[in-house]
Order: C-alpha cells, then structure tokens, then sequence
C-alpha cells in the first residue's frame, strides 16, 4: 500500500493504494467516476483513455502509483465547471458520433489532448490522434466529422 | 480472461546507482518499469510476474535527447516515442527514427512507450530494432560491476530475449553521427489487426561517393522475418561500391528477401521485404542526394 496524491480534474485527492492498482481502477473503484471505461485491459482499445499532464494514456497500463504527484483529466472533467458541454461534446452529440457511447470517452480525450496541441487538425491528423480507439459500431467518419465540427467551433 | 495485475511492490528510486543496487538484492523477480507498454501487458497475461517492480521515471536526468556533431545522437533511456515524433533533431539528422516511431503503435502508447523499452523487450517485429542496426547504434548499459557499451546488433539474443543480465540497466543509446552523402530511411507494413503490429520493418542507410552515383556503403535492417531483427550482410556486401542503375536496389532487395528468414507466413513476408528494401534503399539514397545528403 502506498499514499498517492493525484489531482483529478482539477480536484486534489489523496488516497492509499494497492502498488498493484492499476490508474485505471483507481479512478473508476476509489474516485467512483465511472465514465473511464475499461476494455481490453492491454492498451489495444482506448476505452481508458485520459489525459495524464495533458498526455492521453491509456489508463489500464497506468500503475495509479506512477499518477502520484501528477494531473488526470477524465470524461467528468471535460465539461466545463458550469456543466456547459465542451465544444467536443457538443460536437459528439450534433454529429452522431456517438452509438453504444463505450469508445466515447476515450474518442473525447484523444481528441481533446489532439486539439490541445494542434487547433487545426486535418482530416489525417485526426485519424492518426484517433489511431489508438477503436469504435465498434464503426462509427468513424461521423466521430473524425464531429472533431473538425468542434476545432473550427473552438478557433471562432 | 482476467487481465488484471497480480501483487508486486513498487518502488521509485532517483538514481540510477539505486536502480542497480535494487537490482543486485533482487535479481530477476524484479522487473524495470519504463513506459510500461510491454511490461504490464506481459504482467496481465501471465507472462511475467516480477515480485517488484522498478519504476525508472523518476530519474528525470534519463528523459533526455541529444545530438553534436562529435557525439551523434543520444538518446536517454526513459525518451518516450511521442518525443522522438517531430523533434526538430531527429527530423534534421534521423527522419527515418520518426518514420520508426510513426511505425510504433498510437498516441497513447507512443506517450509513453520508451526507445530502450522497445528494444529491451526484443520483439522481432520491434519498429526501432531495424533502424537501429542500420544506424550502428549502440546502447550504455549499467551494471553492478560498472558501465558497458554494447552494439545494438549484440543484443537480441531470440524471440523476447535479449544478452542483458537480470541486473543490467539500459541508461542511454547512441546513434553515431552518419558521414557526408548518408542518409536512411525506414519502411513497414502492418499486419491489418487491432494494434497494426509490424509485419514486415526495413530499414537502409545509405552513403553515397562519386556525387550521388556509387553506394559507397550501406546497412539494411530487417524486423519481424526472423527470431530476432537482423542485418542483410549479401545485399549490403552486393551493394556496396556499386554504380547505380534503374535494377540495383530490386536486384539487392531480391537478395535481402533470400537472406530473410520468417518463421510464418514466409513466402508473403518475403515478397513484402524485397518490396521494401527497394523503397527504403531508393528513399535513403534520395534523402542522401539532397541538401549534401547530411541526414
Ligand atoms: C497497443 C500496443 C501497441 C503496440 N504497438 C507497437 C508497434 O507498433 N511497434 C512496436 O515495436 N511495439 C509496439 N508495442 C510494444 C511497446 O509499446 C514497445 O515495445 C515499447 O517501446 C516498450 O517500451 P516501454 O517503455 O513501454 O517498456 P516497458 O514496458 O516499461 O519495458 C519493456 C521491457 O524492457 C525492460 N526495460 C525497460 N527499460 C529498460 C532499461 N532502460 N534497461 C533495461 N531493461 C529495460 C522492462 O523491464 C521490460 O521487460 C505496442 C504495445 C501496445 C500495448
């Protein structure tokens, strides 16, 4: 057992946990935000994706200990503190990008962590920041649409 | 399938003279942690179970990258993928180590996934192997009795198995500084899966003589078309100090191809080398016309 201290969108928790707990776990058992989903369990999916100091990992091959000291940004967080969608969000809901809603979160914050570092992404660009979420009701090119939808949205 | 970790301890040590004390006391039930993109996957399906675990991340002085015209390029063991992508020294003397890195999986691995890591796991369709063989790299190794340097072509010992001890720590690779007219240059092709693993990796260095009309030397680096990444020695020896002409490199691929040696899917993986060593030796030997070829 070890103490973490992690900030999780934007709130500081400190927490015991196992060495084995993977970031993962930690966020969806001890934090209860659910909205991190678990896949694969082998970083093959993307369904855990958060952003870990603005970089998105997959958070299933995370130790919660290597998060010590460090900032999470999860699906809870992306909305903005008055509850307001974010533009991605928005974006996600007016393209239909979202079917069975499992790959969302993890779709949000690759793209979140892409527009974060280039505000204008192009078509390729968004399909490579996506390459590591895979979107099972093949929902691709209405998800690559809502990103572009949001960057411009975002760059007005 | 679980897919969930068994128990372990963690620690983090800030020196890399910790790292090999821990070492030395715990041999091999315990494991380097880098990226952990491999690690905690062979963790979760049963195929390692280290007692404790090392996590090298907070030895920042490791996270580093490099280059003089001396020295060549360096690369600190804890250097991530994502940071070798669009790094304006890679892209000025080794574009083919981003082309490696835009092999190596997808964003959130490459934000993590290590270019030591890669090789310390020796996957024989591992995406920096090949071009690391090509380039001559080599990598620093600290051990209890001190540090070493072993040429990246020494390492790979088999399928996941490299001739590190349980006790030896990567700390740094170094690719030396390539000659006037050199350049390189590193192509794939993915097996179509979940995670696009490398079915076929090439990698050419090439330096040219004669302004730009004879292969004065040149390395091919093969991944994932034998038990570990390998060199194609009868296509460099064909190559070297010929004249270019339009059926060189289909000539010198058709001899890597016969000088791979895939376990499976052998005739396809054959015929997808000798397609890309003629791309990679055509683009090297481009990359190497232009600008004094310096890259
Ligand atoms: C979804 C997915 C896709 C992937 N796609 C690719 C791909 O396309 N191409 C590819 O080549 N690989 C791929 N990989 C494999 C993996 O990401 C790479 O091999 C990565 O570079 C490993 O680096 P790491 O820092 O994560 O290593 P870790 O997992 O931390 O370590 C790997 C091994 O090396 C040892 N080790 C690490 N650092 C050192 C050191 N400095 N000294 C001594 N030993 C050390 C560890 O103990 C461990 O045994 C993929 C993995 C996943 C999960």
């Amino acid at each position: 057992m070890r103490t973490i201290k992690v900030t999780v969108n934007g709130e500081s928790h400190q927490a015991e946990v196992p060495d084995h707990r993977t970031l993962l776990d930690f966020l969806r058992q001890d934090l209860e935000l659910m909205g991190t989903k678990s896949g694969c369990e082998t970083g093959d999916c993307g369904a855990c994706t958060v952003l870990l100091n603005g970089k998105a990992v997959n958070s299933c091959l995370v130790l919660a200990a290597e998060a010590d000291g460090k900032e999470v940004l999860t699906v809870e967080g992306l909305a903005y503190p008055n509850r307001e969608l974010h533009p991605l969000q928005e974006a996600f809901v007016e393209h239909g990008a979202i079917q069975c809603g499992y790959c969302t979160s993890g779709m949000l914050l690759s793209a979140k962590a892409l527009l974060d570092e280039i505000p204008r992404p192009t078509e390729e660009e968004v399909k490579e920041a996506l390459a590591g979420n895979l979107c099972r009701c093949t929902g691709y090119y209405s998800i690559i649409k809502a990103v572009q939808a949001a960057a411009e949205k975002m760059n007005r | 399938m679980v897919r969930k970790l068994r128990k372990f301890n963690y620690s983090r040590p800030g020196t890399v003279a910790e790292v090999v004390s821990l070492l030395k006391d715990y041999q091999e039930k315990a494991s380097l942690l880098a990226g952990g993109t491999d690690l905690l996957v062979f963790m979760k399906l049963g195929g390692k179970n280290p007692k404790h675990v090392i996590d090298m991340k907070g030895i920042t002085v490791l996270d580093h990258l490099s280059w003089t015209p001396a020295d060549g390029l360096r690369i600190g063991c804890l250097t991530t993928l994502q940071s070798i992508l669009r790094h304006p020294l890679i892209r000025e003397h080794f574009p083919m180590l981003e082309q490696a890195a835009k092999a190596l999986g997808h964003p959130q691995i490459r934000s993590r996934a290590t270019v030591a890591g890669n090789i310390c796991t020796a996957s024989p369709s591992g995406d920096c192997a090949p071009s690391l063989l090509a380039l001559d790299a080599r990598v620093t190794v600290a051990s209890p009795a001190g540090e070493r340097t072993i040429p990246v072509r020494e390492i790979f010992a088999g399928p996941f198995k490299t001739i590190l001890a349980p006790t030896d720590v990567v700390t740094e690779i170094q690719v030396p500084a390539l000659p006037p007219h050199s350049a390189g240059s590193y192509r794939w092709q993915p097996k179509i899966t979940a995670v696009d693993e490398t079915l076929v990796g090439v990698a050419a260095v090439v330096t040219l003589s004669d302004g730009g009309k004879t292969i004065k030397d040149v390395r091919i680096g093969l991944g994932s078309v034998a038990p570990t990444p390998m060199r194609a020695p009868r296509a460099e020896e064909f190559l070297r100090g010929k004249q270019i002409t339009d059926s060189l490199f289909d000539e010198a691929a058709g001899i890597a191809a016969g000088e791979s040696q895939p376990r499976t899917r052998a005739e396809y993986r054959r015929e997808i080398t000798r397609v890309l060593v003629e791309q990679a030796l055509k683009e090297a030997v481009d990359r190497a016309s232009r600008n004094g070829g310096n890259r």
